[in-house]
């Protein structure tokens, strides 16, 4: 068993001589030890006899403790110390200083405030830039419409719309069943279970399948867009595709756009019937409406128009998710903590987006009478 | 001090490793001994990272042992094993840093772990180790994103020091570095094995690290040690690889270096 690290102090001799033994090693200092309070001159002599180990850790705190009662640094003489013994305690003299920690400058909160609004600001400036640089790119791509990729266009598609059909299907289903089995508990107390077709539909049509498929898609395709893109940008291989003379937005972020702008209207699309599939088998079943009642209801109850609304909002979630996914996807630094940062920033804004424009939409169609 | 009569810190007897049917290592054994800088040379895919993580407890080997001070890494129980894993540290090939901590905080997160320090007292601890392995106080405050590939390396050198190991496992340590941090990364390995009396592995590509600080050198080829020794034992073994690999620096240098080794060698048995 080796000994506890100790100080002992021989006060008869001149200078006087402390006595550092035991094991003075990281595993020793559980807790940082509490020796005997003995003042110390400045100038003292260290006798190393007895020292059985002696790591950096436990030479730093050797003489953090010799320094907290009074000894100088330079003041320290070692005495019988064995050459590794002696070799660790002066590197870590040498480099004690640099322990002490000068105390962070808080910083306060209104240039916090600033910073932040000032990171939002160049925030929006970017995407405002990246509007630009696509509408210049784009219109270089009309010019020269073979520049245009089409493989990455049809890979783009597949990885937004294919993959995604049956997810939007099983989604909007299950949110006709419910939203249809709640309208219908309602209205079957005033006998009013017609209206529930009319409920259900138009609902679907124009305000639930475009933000909750614009949702979905944001969650699926947005994060990987962004995933990707920082994954291109952190292993350089934008800039590789720079350095080949191309433009990094002609060949990856176009087709991404297109692809989301077209994708989004169809799964909404898609997500419109299986919503009103699932309204159709609980009306069935609960209120007794058939399927062919169920179609004649609906068709006086929905107007083209409202389909074409809920349509139309569709590309335009899109082209935001998209512009989002992608700028968040291109400004990743040069660490893999920023691609997941970006990778939830590009979630939460484009959700936060659609939802603000829904909104919007919603707001002026109702001002302008449709 | 554990096993002090058991001089071999590094001890692996006839590992046999495969990934995913490929055959990595046929039948590797070597030694290290005590306070000794090995390096671990041969050509691209021989296995040299998958041997170091072998012996780091990373990949589990299909056969054989890899005794660390006297205890089979793959053969303990889990109290024994971490034990083991706070005797020596690893110095991956791009740092490894936390990219969510910053550079005192990376170097603190051994001793936040494994030791009832206070928090702040761990980070006194990881500024000297910064300290030490020639870093200035202002990094410390830094994120890792922003350093350069030689300090990188160096923090994470510091972060491998931090439990005050006895054994250090480098790999590629001045890979990606100019000639003047590589040597100046060499001498800063050589100071700390001399100060701190540590046993170092390291995988090396750089001619001249081997030159400078290496006391052995471990060729591996073709899943099988082909060679421990010294440089100039080394270099008596006639391989094609090992043969092309010297030949990259001329004749000169080497022999140069080999006759300045014995010399010092010589010097040192005469003391």
């Amino acid at each position: 068993m080796l000994a506890r690290p100790n100080l002992h102090l021989e006060p008869s001799t001149l200078p006087p001589q402390v006595t550092v033994g035991g094991c003075w090693q990281l595993t020793r200092m559980e807790a940082v030890p509490d020796w005997d309070l003995l003042r110390l001159p400045p100038q003292i002599h260290l006798q190393g006899k007895a020292l059985d180990a002696l790591d950096t850790s436990g030479a730093y705190f050797l003489i953090q403790a010799l320094l907290a009662r009074g000894a100088t640094l330079e003041g320290m003489t070692l005495e019988a110390f064995n050459p590794q013994h002696r070799a660790i305690f002066e590197l870590v003299r040498q480099h004690y200083m640099a322990s002490i920690a000068t105390p962070a400058i808080k910083t306060p909160w209104l240039v916090k405030l600033g910073a932040g609004l000032h990171t939002l600001i160049r925030q929006f400036a970017s995407g405002l830039s990246l509007v630009g640089v696509l509408g210049t790119e784009s219109s270089q791509l009309l010019r020269h419409p073979n520049r245009f990729r089409m493989k990455e266009f049809v890979t783009q598609l597949q990885a937004v719309f294919v993959t995604a059909i049956p997810l939007v299907l099983l989604i909007m289903f299950l949110l006709g069943v419910v939203f249809a089995y709640l309208l219908g508990r309602q209205a079957i107390q005033y006998g009013a279970n017609v209206f529930v077709v009319d409920g259900t539909t138009l609902a679907l049509c124009r305000e639930l399948s475009p933000v909750l498929v614009a949702i979905l898609v944001a969650g699926r395709s947005g994060a990987a867009m962004t995933a990707q893109l920082g994954t291109m940008k952190f292993d350089e291989e934008i800039d590789a595709i720079r350095v080949l003379g191309l433009s990094p937005y002609a060949v990856l972020i176009i087709p991404r756009l297109l692809a989301l702008v077209l994708a989004l209207p169809l799964l909404v699309f898609l997500g419109d019937l299986a919503g009103i599939l699932g309204s159709m088998v609980v009306t069935a079943q609960q209120l007794g409406i058939g399927p062919i009642a169920f179609i004649h209801r609906m068709m006086t109850a929905l107007d083209t128009s409202t389909v074409v609304i809920g349509l139309g909002k569709a590309p335009v979630f899109a082209a935001f998710i998209g512009l989002i996914a992608c700028q968040n996807g291109l400004h990743v630094a040069r660490n893999a903590r920023s691609i997941g940062l970006n990778t939830t920033a590009t979630v939460v804004h484009s959700i936060v987006a659609v939802i603000l424009l829904n909104a919007l939409i919603a707001v002026t169609l109702v001002n302008l009478g449709i | 001090m554990n096993n002090m009569g058991d001089a071999n810190v590094i001890n692996a007897r006839h590992i046999v490793t495969r990934l995913d049917e490929q055959i990595i290592h046929q039948d590797v054994s070597l030694q290290v001994r005590q306070g000794n800088i090995a390096a671990l040379i041969g050509g691209s895919g021989t296995g040299k990272s998958v041997l170091l993580k072998v012996l780091g407890g990373l990949i589990r080997p299909n056969a054989g042992q890899a005794m660390l001070f006297g205890t089979d890494i793959w053969d303990t129980d889990t109290i024994t094993g971490n034990a083991l894993r706070q005797r020596f540290g690893m110095l991956f090939q791009d740092g490894a840093l936390f990219s969510s901590l910053t550079v005192a905080q990376n170097v603190a997160t051994p001793l936040f772990e494994h030791t009832t320090l206070p928090r702040a007292t761990c980070l006194q601890l990881a500024r000297l180790k910064l300290a030490m392995v020639g870093l200035d106080a202002s990094v410390a405050g830094q994120m890792p994103d922003t350093l350069s590939g030689g300090m990188r390396k160096r923090v994470a050198l510091a972060r491998a020091l931090a439990l005050d190991p006895e054994l250090l496992f480098l790999d590629e340590p001045t890979s990606g570095l100019d000639p003047v941090s590589a040597r100046a990364f060499d001498q800063l390995i050589l100071t700390l094995r001399d100060n701190l009396k540590l046993t170092v592995l390291l995988i090396t590509h750089d001619l001249d690290s081997l030159l400078t600080i290496a006391d052995q050198v471990i060729v591996l080829a073709q899943g099988r040690v082909l060679g421990s020794g010294t440089l100039a034992q080394v270099r008596e073994i006639d391989e094609p690889w090992l043969r092309a690999y010297f030949a990259t620096r001329t004749q000169d240098v080497i022999t140069h270096a080999v006759s300045n080794a014995a010399q010092e060698k010589g010097n040192q048995d005469g003391k």
